[in-house]
């Protein structure tokens, strides 16, 4: 059986990869919190507390905007809500761990780790020190995404625009999305929020995202729905 | 003083959903339909963040073939389904766009 130790390394080994596009990410997100008009102390506590470069951008875009606080919090739960089934996901692995073993780990997770967390769990070997790879795979992923994100605050508006980084934020999602997308209902899940989203465009305080993301979520439920009556 | 409380709240709401399942809840609590609803968030939130970073271009549409954005981040799908690779798909994408920047002047 792997030690906490070889679970832990083999944890931040296999987030490795991932870094080549968190990282950029973060520095991108560090910027954005400056050019917001928040104060570089505000920027890394934001990235401290959320650690989620969804999370962040969306504050950060919001607080540029003047948005009313109830905004703020309302769009940062819908864009975050996919916590939550990671979390329900994981929840049967981490049952048997103390509280405080739980919220460390809670507090530490991200798309990324929940990957390969899940990938862990997956694997039919002795489960006892598991919870070590997905401490290690995290821990690796906030340390470097913090040290980014502080790197982009430093850097400010300092990164040429010619190099359209902020494209690099797109992308990854891009990354992220594809693989979620497994059956028709996804599908239709996807494309009615991108063109709600993209009609929406033209509303204050991004809601567009909003609007986009609840179009979408409903229409895979109804045509989840409509399947299963027709069967 | 705002913007503080802000950073605050933002930080609970993303603490709380994280710990929703894995610190708090039991999961067969939930109503179903919540759980299906969440089984659609994915894709959802995410096509509805990447969608306008491709289409929208000094705020205003641009859905034709001169559009780098939308044509690197078309190129970049094509990767990530065929590699699922982050790295790989954000390789192609902003090399394209930047070949594509530069091409069209």
């Amino acid at each position: 059986m792997p030690s906490p130790r070889e679970e832990f390394l083999a944890g931040s080994r296999e987030i490795a990869p991932a870094l080549v596009g968190t990282m950029p990410f973060g520095l991108v997100t560090g910027v954005a919190s400056i050019a917001a008009g928040m104060s570089p102390v505000e920027g890394i506590a934001l990235s401290v507390l959320a650690f989620s470069g969804i999370a962040q951008l969306v504050t950060s875009q919001l607080i540029a905007l003047h948005s009313p606080l109830p905004l703020v919090l309302v769009a940062t739960l819908v864009v975050s809500l996919r916590l939550v089934m990671y979390s329900a996901t994981l929840s049967p692995h981490l049952a048997h761990l103390n509280q405080r073993w739980r919220l460390l780990l809670s507090y530490l997770m991200t798309d990324q780790s929940f990957a390969s967390t899940v990938r862990r769990y997956a694997e039919a070997d002795e489960r006892a020190h598991k919870h070590y790879h997905f401490l290690g795979s995290s821990l690796t992923l906030w340390v470097s995404w913090q040290l980014s994100v502080i790197a982009g605050v430093v850097a400010g508006a300092g990164v040429p625009e010619g190099w359209s980084l902020d494209f690099v934020v797109v992308l990854t999602f891009l990354a992220l999305l594809v693989p979620v997308i497994r059956n028709g209902a996804d599908v239709a899940a996807a494309i009615v929020a991108a063109v709600v989203a993209m009609l929406a465009a033209g509303l204050p305080y991004r809601l567009s995202l909003i609007a986009g993301s609840l179009a979408g979520i409903v229409a895979g439920i109804a045509l989840d729905a409509s399947r299963r009556s027709s069967r | 003083m705002s913007t503080w409380l802000a950073i605050a709240g933002v930080g609970a709401v993303t603490f709380l959903l994280r710990a929703s399942f894995i610190a708090f809840a039991d999961p067969h609590r939930f109503p179903g339909w919540f759980r299906q609803a969440l089984a659609f968030v994915p894709p959802a939130v995410l096509a509805a963040i990447v969608a306008p970073g491709l289409v929208m271009r000094d705020g205003a549409f641009d859905l034709s073939w001169r559009n780098p954005r939308l044509i690197a981040g078309l190129l970049a799908i094509l990767v990530a389904a065929r590699t699922r690779s982050v790295l790989a798909t954000i390789v192609s994408g902003m090399a394209a766009l930047w070949l594509l920047q530069w091409a069209m002047g």
